[in-house]
C-alpha cells in the first residue's frame, strides 16, 4: 500500500530501514493505535504529527520496545523483528529520546550516558573514569559549554539534560533514532542546536522518527510527514509536496490533501 | 553518587574551610555526622563521670574507655550489617519491614538445627556443626528475601504490604519452629561469631597487621585513582588533598585499632585464659587502678604490671567492617549497584534503558535477606541463645539507622558508610543512656528525637547545598 | 517460708480433691481458653483433661483466639451445653464479667483459672504471682547475703515487672536498710527482650567496672542475656542470676551453674488442682470448704474471693529432678554439657 508507492520514489535510498505494518494496540478497550502503517528509510527524517493523544507516542513506543503491540508486524532491514522490550530494540540499533527525557536524576551525566551499557574494567567493576572520559568527548561535540560532569543530572538545566539524553541515543551507533518532542524543554538557541544535530545524523545515514506537535519544527527538518488522529494514520506526504495549511488540515480535520497518500484515518468524502 | 561533592563553579566569597573541603571532595554531611557523634560521646563521658567518678574514661567517665567503645562496636554490628542492605532497598524506593521477624526465623532455625538436630546427631561441638548452621542461616535468609522480592516484583504487591505481612507471619513461623522454646546454648565455635570470649577476637598482632594492610590499601587506592585520572587527562585533586585523605584515613584505622587493642581481657577471662594455656600468673600486690592480673597469695587480683592480654578486633566487628566494605563496593563499583541507584532515581528511565527492574528488585531483597542471615548469626551467637523475642523492633532500628545516615525515603539517595554511622550513632545513644543507668523510657524519647532531628538537619543541609 | 506452706496446702488440695472425685461421674467440666498461641496452655489443658476423663466425666473446651468478643460468644455456647462447672481463662478480666454473670444466672459454677476476674461467686486458682519476686530474692539472699545487686526488670509497660520488683524489695529491704546490699543498677528492659537485657547488663558492668555481685533478672529469657554479658567478662557462674518460667535453656543453665534459680510455675500442678476443685464443685461442695482455699482480695477492685494460691517451685541445682519427674524437661536437655557429679539430677 503506502509503503509500496513511496518506495518507488525512495528507491535511490535502497530498501526501507523500518516497516511498521498494520500496528494496533489497545489499553483497556481504547484503541490507542489502530491499524497504523509507517516506514522509514536510511538517512531520512520522518515527522510524526498529531494532537496530544493522537497515538504517535504510543506507536513509536511499540518500536522502542516500551509497549507490546496487539497485532501487526515490524520489519527491520526487510526482516521480521521481534521487539518485546527496550533491550531488544537496542539490539536492532533503535535508540529513543523520550519526551520525559528518561534520565535517572540522581546520577551524573556519564552514568546516564552509559545506563544499561556500562563500561567495565577487566575486573568486571564499573570503569567510571573511562565513562567520564568518553562522556566528556561526546558532550564536547554536542554541547561544548557543558562542564558539570560530577553532578547529578537533576541539577542541570533543561538544555543540558536534553544534550545528555541525545548523547545517550547517538553514542552507541544508532541506526534508527526516535526523537519524541526533543525540543519541548529547550530555548531557541538550544532548539537550533538540535536541528543542526539532526541534519548531521541524517547525513550519516541514520533514519529518524521525529515526533512533534510543532508543525514548524517538522517542516524545517523532516523529509516526510505522517499524520495521526485518534489512533489512525490520516496520511503520509513528502514535505515538499504539501503546504503547512494542508498538513494542519490533516491534523485537525483528518482531511487528506491530493499530494498525500491517504491512510485508514482519512475522511473518505473530503 | 549521593555526595554533593561537585566541581561546580567556585564563588569568590567562600571561606577557607569551604574551599578546602571542596578541593578535597569531602562529603561535608559525613563530617557533620562524625562531629555530632563525637559531641555525643564527649557528653556521655562527662555525664557518666559526674554520676560515677573515676571510670577511667578520657574525660573521667565510663563512655570513652576502650572497654565501652569495644562493646559499643559489637553492639552496633547486628543493626549495622542489616542497615547496609536496607540502604539499597530504600534507594530502590522500597521498604522492608520484615527484617526483624526474618532475623528471628533464621536465628531460631539455625539454633534448632545446631542444638536439637546436629548436636545430638554428630555429637555436641563437632567442627562441622557451625559451618552447616552458618550456611543454612545465610541461605535461609536469602531465600526468604527472594520470596519477598518475587512477591513484590512479579506479584506487583507493594513492598510495604508484603513485608508488613512478613513482619507478622515470619515471627509466627519462628514460634512454630521451636514451639516457643528458647534454644540454647549454641555450638561453641558458632558462639565465637558473637564476639564473646578470648578466641572470639583476633588479638593485638593480627589487629595491627589488618590495620597496616588497610593503610597500604588506602594508599594504593588513592595513588591508583590519581594515576587513572591523569591517564585520562583529568585534573587530579591537589596533592595536599590526596595526602590528607591518606593521612586521615590511616589515622582513623590506626586509632580504632589502638582502641580495640587497649581493651584488655577482663581479669576472670584472663585468669581462665592463662590457666587454659599454662601461662604462669606473676605474683604481685593488688592495685585497684591496674588492669593486668597478678597473684596475691591464692587470689588473682588486678595489678599495674602483671600479666595482660590485649583483645583486638572481635569477630562481629570484623564482619561488620567487611560487610560495609563489600556493600560499598557493590553500591559504587558494580553494575548492580549503579542500576539500584538509577532505578531509584527514575524507575521508568531505568526500565527504558533496558534494565530488568523486576529482577533487580528480587536481587536487592535477596541480598537483604542474606544480610539478615549474617545478623541473625551474630545476634544469636552473641546472646548464646535463639529466643522468640530476638529481632523484635529491629526493622525500625535498621530503617532509622539508614535514615539518620542520610538515606532518602523518596529513593535514589543513600550511602553505606552513612548508614553504618547512623547505626553507630543510635547505639551510642542507647549505650550512653545505659551507662547513665537511665530509665529506658528516656532512651526511647532521646532516640526518637534524634531520628527526627537528623532528618530535619539533613533537609536543611540539602536545601542549602542546592 | 510462706511458699513452703502453700506447697503443703496445694498438696492437701490434691489429696482431698482426688478423694471426692471418685463420686463425680457423669458430670461435665467446660473450659473457655483465651488462646492456644502460647505453648503452655496446651500443657494446662492436658492436665485438666486427664483428671476429668479419669473420673469418667466429660471435658468441653473453646478457644477464644485472643479475642474478648469471641470469648463472650464461646461462654454462651458453653452455657447452652449445660456443664456443671466452667473454668475461664479470661482474655480481658473486665470485659469477661457480663459473661460470668450469665454463668451465675444459669446456675453454673465458675472458676477463674490463672487470670483473675473479680466476681465473688467464682473460685480463683492461680500461682502466687507476687511471691515469685519474693522467692527470687530469698534464693539470692541465701547465696549473697550482702553485696552489690543489679536489677534487670521486665518491660516498663507490664505491671508484672513492677509487682516482681516489689516482691523482691519486700525481702531485700532489711538488708538494704542495714547497708549490706546496695542497688548498683536498675533498668527496665524493653519488651522483656534478652538482647536488650544483654546490652543493659553490659552497660551496667561497664559503668560499675564489673562491680556487681548478684543479678535479679525477672525472667529466664532476660537471664540468658545477662549470663551472656557476664560470660564476656568471665563472670558467668561466679555472679548468681535469677529468672522465672522454667525455660528449658534456663534449667540447663541452672545445672551448668551459670544461673542460680528459675522460679517455675508448673502448669501441670495448676491444671490438676483446678480440675479436682472443679469436680468437687460439680459435686456440690461449698467453695470455702475445699482444702487450700483462702480469701483473696488483692485484685484491682479489692473484691474478696475464694482462692487457691499455688506456690511456684524454685528450681535450683539441688531439685532439678522435680522438673524432670514432671516431664517438663528431659534429663538430656537439663544436663547437656554438665560436668559429671556436679549436679545431683544429672548423675
Amino acid at each position: 500500500m503506502t509503503a509500496e508507492t513511496i518506495s518507488a520514489d525512495a528507491a535511490s535510498r535502497g530498501a526501507p530501514l523500518v516497516e511498521m505494518n498494520d500496528i494496533s494496540i489497545a489499553f483497556g478497550g481504547i484503541k490507542a493505535v489502530d491499524h497504523a502503517t509507517v516506514d522509514l528509510y536510511p538517512g531520512e527524517v520522518v515527522g510524526l504529527l498529531g494532537h496530544n493523544g493522537a497515538g504517535k507516542s504510543t506507536l513509536i513506543k511499540v518500536l522502542s520496545g516500551a509497549y507490546q503491540r496487539d497485532s501487526g508486524s515490524i520489519r527491520i532491514d526487510g526482516k521480521d523483528a521481534e521487539i518485546s522490550n527496550p533491550r531488544d530494540a537496542k539490539a536492532y540499533g533503535i535508540e529513543t529520546i523520550y519526551q520525559t527525557l528518561a534520565l535517572a536524576d540522581n546520577v551524573d551525566a556519564a552514568a546516564n550516558l552509559y545506563l544499561g551499557r556500562e563500561l567495565r574494567t577487566r575486573w568486571g567493576t564499573l570503569d567510571d573514569i573511562a565513562m567520564e572520559a568518553e562522556c566528556r568527548k561526546v558532550m564536547g561535540r554536542l554541547n561544548p559549554n557543558f562542564r558539570r560532569f560530577k553532578e547529578p543530572v537533576k541539577s542541570l538545566s533543561g538544555g543540558q539534560r536534553q544534550s545528555v539524553a541525545i548523547a545517550r541515543a547517538i553514542h552507541f551507533n544508532a541506526r534508527i533514532l526516535i526523537m519524541d518532542e526533543p525540543t519541548a524543554a529547550l530555548g531557541p538557541q538550544e532548539t537550533a542546536q538540535v536541528g543542526e544535530l539532526i541534519l548531521q545524523l541524517k547525513a550519516q545515514g541514520i533514519g529518524i522518527f521525529l515526533i512533534s506537535h510543532d508543525i514548524h519544527d517538522v517542516f524545517d527538518l523532516a523529509d516526510r510527514v505522517a499524520v495521526m488522529k485518534n489512533g489512525r494514520v490520516v496520511g503520509t506526504a513528502r514535505v515538499k509536496d504539501v503546504t503547512k495549511d494542508e498538513v494542519l488540515g490533516m491534523i485537525i480535520l483528518g482531511k487528506c490533501p491530493p499530494a498525500a497518500i491517504p491512510g485508514p484515518g482519512a475522511i473518505k468524502s473530503a | 553518587m549521593a555526595e554533593q561533592s561537585g566541581s561546580g563553579p567556585a564563588t569568590s566569597n567562600e571561606g577557607l574551610f569551604t574551599r578546602l573541603v571542596r578541593a578535597a571532595e569531602i562529603d561535608t554531611r559525613m563530617l557533620g555526622m562524625i562531629a555530632a557523634m563525637f559531641l555525643i560521646w564527649v557528653g556521655f563521658d562527662v555525664l557518666s563521670g559526674i554520676l560515677r567518678p573515676g571510670g577511667g574514661g578520657l574525660l573521667g567517665g565510663t563512655f570513652l574507655t576502650s572497654r565501652n567503645l569495644w562493646i559499643l562496636l559489637v553492639q552496633t554490628s547486628v543493626i549495622a550489617v542489616m542497615t547496609t542492605g536496607m540502604v539499597l532497598i530504600i534507594v530502590l524506593r522500597q521498604i522492608d519491614l520484615s527484617v526483624g521477624s526474618m532475623l528471628n526465623v533464621v536465628a531460631i532455625t539455625a539454633g534448632v538445627l545446631q542444638v536439637f538436630q546436629l548436636g545430638p546427631w554428630l555429637g555436641v561441638g563437632h567442627p562441622i556443626i557451625w559451618i552447616i548452621a552458618v550456611l543454612v542461616a545465610l541461605l535461609l535468609g536469602a531465600a526468604i528475601g527472594a520470596f519477598n522480592g518475587v512477591l513484590i516484583a512479579y506479584g506487583q504487591i507493594p513492598s510495604f504490604i508484603v513485608t508488613l505481612g512478613g513482619l507478622i507471619a515470619y515471627r509466627g513461623i519462628a514460634f512454630l519452629i521451636a514451639s516457643g522454646v528458647t534454644v540454647a546454648p549454641m555450638d561453641k565455635t558458632f558462639k565465637l561469631i558473637g564476639g564473646n570470649g578470648p578466641a572470639a577476637s583476633i588479638g593485638p598482632v593480627w589487629s595491627w597487621v589488618l590495620a597496616a594492610v588497610a593503610c597500604v590499601a588506602i594508599g594504593i587506592a588513592v595513588v591508583g585513582g590519581r594515576r587513572r585520572r591523569v591517564q585520562f587527562g583529568f585534573k587530579p585533586k591537589p596533592v595536599w588533598a590526596e595526602i590528607l585523605s591518606v593521612v586521615v584515613g590511616c589515622a582513623a584505622v590506626l586509632g580504632t585499632t589502638a582502641v580495640v587493642n587497649s581493651y584488655l581481657y577482663p581479669p576472670k577471662v584472663a585468669e581462665r585464659f592463662a590457666l587454659d594455656n599454662n601461662i604462669p600468673i606473676p605474683t604481685g600486690v593488688e592495685a585497684k587502678a591496674g588492669l593486668a592480673i597478678c597473684k596475691a597469695g591464692d587470689k588473682v587480683v588486678t595489678c599495674l604490671d602483671g600479666l595482660s592480654f590485649q583483645t583486638g578486633y572481635p569477630i562481629p566487628v570484623l564482619i561488620m567492617i567487611a560487610v560495609g566494605l563489600i556493600m560499598t563496593f557493590v553500591a559504587k563499583r558494580t553494575r548492580f549497584g549503579r542500576y539500584v541507584f538509577a532505578t531509584g532515581g527514575n524507575p521508568e528511565a531505568a526500565e527504558l534503558a533496558g534494565i530488568n527492574t523486576k529482577r533487580l528488585t528480587v536481587m536487592v531483597f535477596t541480598l537483604m535477606g542474606g544480610l539478615v542471615g549474617v545478623s541473625a548469626i551474630i545476634a544469636s551467637a552473641r546472646l548464646d541463645a535463639a529466643t522468640t523475642a530476638l529481632g523484635t523492633l529491629n526493622e525500625l532500628y535498621v530503617i532509622a539507622a539508614a535514615v539518620i545516615g542520610g538515606t532518602s525515603l523518596a529513593g535514589g539517595i543513600g550511602t553505606i558508610y552513612g548508614a553504618i554511622l547512623g547505626a553507630l550513632l543510635m547505639q551510642s545513644l542507647q549505650s550512653g543512656m545505659g551507662l547513665l543507668n537511665a530509665d529506658s523510657a528516656y532512651t526511647d524519647v532521646v532516640t526518637g528525637l534524634v531520628l527526627v532531628l537528623a532528618v530535619f538537619v539533613d533537609q536543611v543541609y540539602r536545601r542549602r547545598v542546592k | 517460708m510462706k511458699f513452703k506452706i502453700l506447697t503443703l496446702l496445694a498438696g492437701a488440695v490434691l489429696i482431698t480433691a482426688s478423694s471426692t472425685a471418685v463420686m463425680a461421674a457423669g458430670k461435665t467440666i467446660a473450659v473457655s481458653w483465651k488462646t492456644f498461641q502460647e505453648e503452655r496452655w496446651k500443657t494446662d489443658e492436658a492436665a485438666i483433661k486427664k483428671v476429668v476423663e479419669a473420673a469418667g466425666d466429660t471435658y468441653l473446651s473453646t478457644d477464644a483466639q485472643g479475642s474478648a468478643q469471641k470469648q463472650a460468644a464461646d461462654i454462651e455456647s458453653l452455657i447452652s451445653q449445660k456443664p456443671d462447672v466452667i473454668l475461664v481463662v479470661a482474655f480481658d478480666s473486665d470485659a469477661i464479667l457480663p459473661s460470668i454473670q450469665k454463668i451465675n444466672d444459669a446456675g453454673i459454677k465458675s472458676i477463674a483459672y490463672d487470670v483473675q476476674f473479680e466476681d465473688p461467686s467464682a473460685l480463683y486458682i492461680t500461682f502466687d504471682n507476687v511471691g515469685v519476686g519474693r522467692i527470687m530474692a530469698q534464693e539470692m539472699l541465701k547465696v549473697k547475703p550482702e553485696g552489690r545487686y543489679a536489677f534487670i526488670k521486665g518491660d516498663k509497660g507490664d505491671p508484672n515487672a513492677t509487682f516482681l520488683f516489689q516482691g523482691q524489695m519486700e525481702v531485700l529491704k532489711p538488708a538494704m536498710d542495714a547497708g549490706k546490699i546496695t542497688n548498683v543498677c536498675e533498668t527496665f528492659t524493653d519488651g522483656w527482650k534478652p538482647d536488650n537485657a544483654q546490652k543493659n547488663m553490659e552497660q551496667c558492668l561497664t559503668s560499675t567496672n564489673n562491680g556487681v555481685d548478684a543479678v535479679l533478672s525477672e525472667n529466664d529469657g532476660m537471664a540468658s542475656g545477662v549470663v551472656a554479658a557476664l560470660d564476656a567478662q568471665g563472670l558467668a557462674g561466679t555472679v548468681p542470676v535469677t529468672g522465672q518460667d522454667g525455660d528449658l535453656a534456663a534449667i540447663n543453665r541452672v545445672a551448668l551453674g551459670t544461673q542460680l534459680v528459675s522460679v517455675w510455675k508448673n502448669s501441670v500442678d495448676l491444671g490438676t488442682v483446678a480440675a479436682k476443685a472443679a469436680l468437687a464443685l460439680a459435686d456440690g461442695a461449698d467453695p470455702a470448704s475445699i482444702a487450700g482455699v483462702t480469701k483473696f482480695n488483692g485484685g484491682k477492685k479489692g473484691v474478696e474471693m475464694n482462692a487457691i494460691l499455688l506456690a511456684p517451685t524454685p528450681i535450683t541445682k539441688d531439685n532439678i529432678q522435680v522438673a524432670i519427674d514432671a516431664g517438663h524437661i528431659t534429663k538430656e536437655q537439663a544436663c547437656a554439657g554438665v560436668t559429671a557429679g556436679s549436679v545431683p539430677a544429672c548423675n
